[in-house]
């Protein structure tokens, strides 16, 4: 029994990044600069479209009040505002065409690598949290990232905007445009110390959220027990629960945010304030015209957004960081760069060749051999200690014991699904050095206890991308014993099983992850007990279609008496270690753990025959 | 596509009315902050002529305070507004959440084996997201801009009533245009969002199955779908964008007509000396003004767009109604075993392909029934149409000589049990996966319920007794540790009528063990149906049937079958096999 020990770390609420945030930023920018600089040159366009109607306007006044010679009409003036409109959709529609387009790709980016990462770890079924949970991270998380590159060109843009405007403040009145420069310093202090709060109150909120997510996956994925159950109303309670939480801390997040983007413009009103006082003993003075007046409060409304801007991004930093970490947690046994790892994202529509490797580098099997393979599961005793045991081509290995004896996890730790803590393992005298890559088609496939399909088609779920034709599914099919299950089918294999295979049953869930074995034709087949949902009849009629197979060399697990006896060794587990290996009759007479796991079967039996 | 405005009021009025003091707070401070924004630009005229006329500095530095003191009132006003707005929504939204979790959660089988959840958590979650806005800001933006803009308005007319009347007739072309925009890009959003949760269903069923994905060497291939997937999200994203431009762009064309009008009108009546400099001043400020109305307008009525998709999503859900209807009570008695027969019942998931063929037998009370079938032959099917998760197209089922139909699901559901052969589990605590999740039941009784199944054995292997966390997909119990916690959810709710679908084999002996004992107990003085995988089971069974094909190939007294040397229960008896039929 493994437990969880703790939901979500809090521990991880430290500062240390595992890759600083800007170099992630950073990478992503490079992976599609020219997109990058394109949306950059938009928001140019658009920033120098913006400057347009305070310098018209500021005109305007000043014709008006003589302060400067009347050059231009006052439709002249008009035409230049809707120039300067123009400027700006076309500026949009710019932005818009490469937003979008940096946002996918990197998006494809980032989450292409986090599935590929997920998928290569150790252990690749254990998730931290639940799979609802990660989606969370595929969603909000990968969001943030490409949204704070763009914004790189928002601030790079606006930059731009303010150093024009200062330029021309400064040109009209230089003691008046120093003031406006006063509360940039405010807000970066005020920034600063705020820093550190505003992590830990979104990675609160996120973490809240994921749990709220993770709840409506589970809910929905247990959704036939909760009616079998009755428990639709304590369960929606839970969720209440579960979602009031998610507000209180949601609720605090956004409080504090608000408070600090209100800090932010308030040192600007107040600026704008002693701008005002300023101002007005100048235009007094007449070397301020109500012209000059107005540029400057347009320019104010400018210069306010972009430190508001600036504090907002000095946040979403920190924020940007909490989304990286919690992606990297998903990928164990990767480097954070992992996340960023260049790749062809395939959106013109060109999809990559699927490809199986046909051959083995270490030539077709002739033995596999385990030498004192350990592993221990975390925080437990639990595990397997010091096992070794030798499998020649062509023979039937069935690995026994009772439940918690360590079978299904020898398996998992041979097929590098665990990590092994100690131990070699040799494919005809060749060391297996990462046994997670090296155990796959065309090596091994394997079965596990309660298979996953997935909602495409039979096809589909067989072959999973296999260059075979119908007839080598046909043949895959019977050998899995799934030839009149086939027939009943409405669409044969074009039928849809449904999210997960639902709309199969168990047995028929089981037969075709076996057939999604067999269509591989690997060297080694692995199977992890059938007999949950394979009736006696029908395994036995799978055994006798496996050993038809040329060489199929076969490691089950099994407590059925039709696989023991059929096996050319067995292999008896006890607490963790091998307790013996042999051939049936022999363990029956030296091992007693076997002696044990046979009668105890064989007792119940014949109690139901006496009656 | 055009959502008419009852549906959004219906849900803004739904979820709004509760919290109506609260709403009415924040009304009050969204409007009062926007009142201060049409005096400010009164202030500054006030300040330009002062300055240009050569008042005195005194009074225009009370000018300049009288600003900034609105300027600080504003934002204090509007960071209450976005906390109070916030608040509004989030308990709007959670509710919406709630609701929709609750219709979903009622809906039949039928409709849950289409989807995945990741979908639900893309229609529930991500839907609920998109209402935020909806709920704390937009009708109050709309009401308070409209205001807004009407306030200028008046302030137009006071200086002139030919400006007036321009800005008015401006106004109303403005928004009207904005008004026949609105549909465009619905459609295209939905199905962008749609995209999005199909990627987001993809996700979540590979996240549950990576380890079937690595073994069968298929990385590449899944890794070529997200491909395909991005590739129909970046399309429909494009369009989507492109499509909302339409809106800004109608709104800055027809801003700049109302610079234009200004411009042309305001130099006028200056040089007619009607204004002075000060007034000229803020009907340019007005003008800009004004533009902030109609952009916030023309946001929320992109907003309402996208929610205009998602209403429009939310609604095909909502009107999803389950097939199966409550009926208006049997009154069954409580703590004594029911009776159920089958009468010549048939059933097809899909309309040619039956499952059960007329199909009848009969469990008299406290009896127990065995049974037996290949895979596919429809047990678990059995147990689903008693439960009214699924619905038979004919024949009837009785369960004391009542149909079931005349029962309500919840009183159904409580005189009957069903414990499947893998037990889901919930990431939360051992005692909310008995309870699962009822706060109302104390723990004594349910150590009390453990002791009476004789598992106090199990019970104390976990670490922290009712408080131990569970994981999902069942990895931290085993399969025949899911079925005892399974037995005591079921033994807390004294059924009349127990299915049981057996775990199978996996078992070792010791926990084998200790599911026959708990089994003993559960049955006691209840009717039964088992879903056998062993003999050992079996041999608690009066009666034996054997399913074929969906429909009886063999059905009778256990004893008597098995004394019939040409039954197929003999033979199966006979080849001295350990299990059974699964």
């Amino acid at each position: 029994m493994t437990y969880q020990d703790e939901i979500m770390p809090d521990s991880e609420f430290s500062n240390k990044r595992s890759i600083p945030t800007w170099k992630i930023i950073w990478r992503l920018i490079c992976f599609k600069p020219w997109i990058f600089i394109s949306n950059l040159l938009a928001m140019f366009l658009l920033m120098g479209a913006w400057q347009i109607p305070g310098l018209v306007i500021r005109q305007f006044f000043n014709q008006l009040t003589s302060s400067a010679p009347a050059e231009f009409g006052v439709w002249t003036l008009v035409a230049f505002m809707f120039a300067s409109e123009l400027t700006v959709i076309s500026g949009v529609f710019w932005l818009t065409l490469t937003n979008v387009p940096f946002f996918v790709h990197s998006l494809t980016l980032l989450r292409h690598n986090l599935l590929r990462h997920i998928l290569r770890r150790p252990g690749a079924s254990s998730l931290p949290d639940s799979p609802g949970e990660a989606v969370s991270r595929f969603r909000n998380d990968a969001l943030e990232m490409p949204l704070f590159a763009l914004w790189m060109n928002d601030l790079l843009g606006s930059i731009a905007f303010c150093t024009v405007a200062l330029v021309v403040m400064s040109r009209i009145n230089a003691k008046i445009t120093i003031m406006a420069v006063l509360p940039f310093i405010i807000v970066g202090i005020v920034a600063n110390f705020a820093m550190k709060k505003i992590e830990m109150y979104r990675r609160a909120s996120r973490k809240a959220s994921g749990i709220v997510s993770g709840f409506i996956g589970e809910l929905f994925g247990a959704v036939q027990a909760v009616k079998a159950a009755t428990a639709e109303k304590e369960v929606i309670t839970h969720f209440h629960n579960l979602n009031e939480e998610r507000r209180v801390i949601s609720l605090k997040d956004r409080l504090f945010n608000e408070i600090l983007r209100s800090i932010f413009m308030n040192a600007t009103n107040l600026g704008t304030g002693i701008i005002l006082i300023l101002a007005g003993q100048a235009m007094r003075e007449k070397t301020f015209s109500v012209g000059d007046f107005s540029l400057f409060v347009f320019y104010l409304g400018f210069i306010s957004e972009l430190t508001a801007f600036v504090g907002l991004l000095i946040a979403r930093y920190q924020q940007i960081g909490v989304s990286a970490d919690r992606m990297h947690r998903l990928m164990e046994g990767s480097t954070p760069e992992a996340l960023v790892e260049f790749i062809d994202t395939h959106l013109d529509g060109s999809l990559p060749e699927v490809t199986y490797s046909k051959e083995s580098e270490f030539g077709p099997l002739q033995e596999l051999r385990a030498e004192g393979l350990s592993y221990t599961f975390p925080n437990s005793e639990n595990g397997i200690r010091d096992v070794s045991f030798t499998i020649p081509r062509g023979s039937f290995t069935v690995i026994t014991g009772r439940n918690g004896s360590g079978k299904t996890t020898l398996l998992r730790v041979m097929l590098g699904l665990l990590s092994k803590d100690e131990g070699k393992i040799f494919w005809n005298s060749n060391e297996v050095e990462n046994p997670g890559e090296f155990f796959v088609p065309p090596h091994s496939a394997y079965t596990a206890q309660v298979p996953r399909l997935f909602s495409d088609t039979l096809r589909d779920n067989i072959l999973m991308g296999m260059d075979k034709n119908d007839d080598d599914i046909y043949a895959a099919m019977f050998t899995a014993v799934l030839e009149e299950d086939l027939s009943q089918l409405d669409e044969g294999l074009e039928t849809r099983v449904g999210p997960k295979g639902v709309k199969l049953s168990g047995g028929q869930m089981q037969r075709t992850a076996a057939a999604r074995m067999f269509v591989r034709d690997p060297e080694l087949l692995v199977f992890d007990d059938l007999s949950s949902a394979l009736d006696v009849e029908t395994e036995k009629k799978l055994w006798e279609r496996v050993f038809q197979r040329e060489g199929a060399t076969c490691l089950v697990v099994s407590h059925r008496k039709a696989a023991l006896r059929s096996a050319d060794q067995i292999i008896v587990m006890q607490d963790g270690r091998v307790d013996a290996i042999g051939k049936l009759a022999d363990l029956l007479e030296t091992n007693d753990e076997l002696n044990r796991l046979w009668h105890g079967v064989v007792e119940k039996e014949e109690g139901a025959e006496e009656e | 596509m055009n959502i008419s405005l009852r549906q959004y009021y219906d849900i803004l009025a739904r979820y709004l009315r509760p919290q109506k003091l609260r709403f009415a707070l924040l009304s009050l401070l969204v409007f009062t902050s926007i009142g201060m924004q049409v005096i400010n630009p009164q202030v500054m005229r006030q300040f330009i002529d002062d300055a240009t006329h050569g008042k005195s500095l005194h009074i225009l530095l009370m000018s300049a305070l009288l600003f900034v003191g609105i300027a600080i009132c504003q934002q204090i006003l509007s960071v209450s507004a976005a906390y109070v707005g916030e608040y509004v929504a989030w308990i709007a939204t959670n509710g919406l959440r709630e609701d929709l979790a609750k219709h979903c959660l009622y809906l039949d089988m039928q409709f849950h084996h289409e989807k995945s959840p990741g979908e639900f958590i893309e229609r529930i979650e991500g839907d609920s997201l998109e209402f935020s806005n909806f709920f704390s800001q937009m009708v109050l933006r709309v009401a308070g801009n409209i205001l807004l803009l009407t306030g200028i308005l008046i302030a137009m007319f006071r200086v002139d009533m030919k400006l007036g009347a321009f800005f008015t007739v401006f106004a109303i072309i403005t928004l009207l245009g904005l008004n026949m925009v609105r549909g465009i890009a619905i459609p295209f959003q939905k199905a962008h969002r749609d995209a999005a949760t199909d990627f987001f269903g993809f996700l979540e069923e590979r996240l549950s199955g990576t380890e079937d994905i690595r073994s069968s060497g298929a990385v590449g291939f899944v890794l070529r779908r997200l491909f395909e997937l991005m590739t129909k999200i970046y399309r429909l994203w494009r369009k989507s964008a492109l499509t909302q431009i339409y809106v800004r762009m109608t709104a800055g064309l027809l801003l700049m007509c109302g610079i234009g009008v200004a411009f042309v009108l305001g130099s006028q009546l200056f040089h007619d000396k009607i204004i002075t400099i000060g007034v000229m001043y803020m009907i340019i400020h007005y003008t800009g003004l004004i533009s902030q109305p109609i952009r916030e307008l023309t946001q929320q009525v992109e907003s309402l767009q996208n929610i205009g998709a998602t209403v429009e999503r939310m609604g095909e859900l909502l009107r999803q109604n389950s097939t199966i209807s409550e009926g208006e009570g049997a009154n069954w008695p409580v703590g004594i075993p029911l009776e159920i027969e089958f009468k010549d019942i048939s059933f097809a998931y899909h309309e040619d392909k039956p499952v059960l063929k007329n199909l009848s037998f009969k469990v008299e009370p406290g009896k127990i029934l065995g049974l037996l079938g290949r895979t596919g032959s429809g047990k678990t099917t059995i147990a689903r149409l008693i439960f009214r998760l699924y619905e038979a197209q004919s024949g009837d089922i009785l369960l004391n000589g009542d149909s079931i139909k005349r029962a309500t699901l919840d009183e159904l559901r409580h005189r009957v049990a069903f414990v499947t052969q893998d037990v889901q589990l919930f990431q939360a605590s051992v005692r909310d996966n008995i309870t699962f999740f009822n706060k109302d039941i104390p723990d004594e009784t349910i150590i009390e319920v453990i002791n009476k199944l004789e598992l106090a054995d199990w019970f104390e292997s976990l670490p922290e007794g009712l408080n131990t966390r569970l994981q999902t997909g069942g990895r931290s119990l085993s399969a025949g540790e899911a079925q005892l916690l399974a037995f005591t959810r079921v033994f807390l709710r004294n059924p009349g009528l127990v299915i049981l679908d057996e775990a199978s084999s996996r078992l070792d002996p010791a926990t084998e063990q200790m599911v026959e004992r708990a089994i003993n107990h559960l049955l006691e003085n209840r009717t039964a149906i088992i879903v056998a995988h062993r003999l050992g089971t079996l041999k608690r069974a009066d009666d034996v049937l054997v399913l074929e094909h969906g429909g009886i190939g063999e059905y009778g007294n256990r004893l008597e079958l098995l004394a019939d040397e040409n039954s197929h229960f003999y033979t199966l008896h006979q080849t001295g096999l350990e299990e059974v039929m699964v």
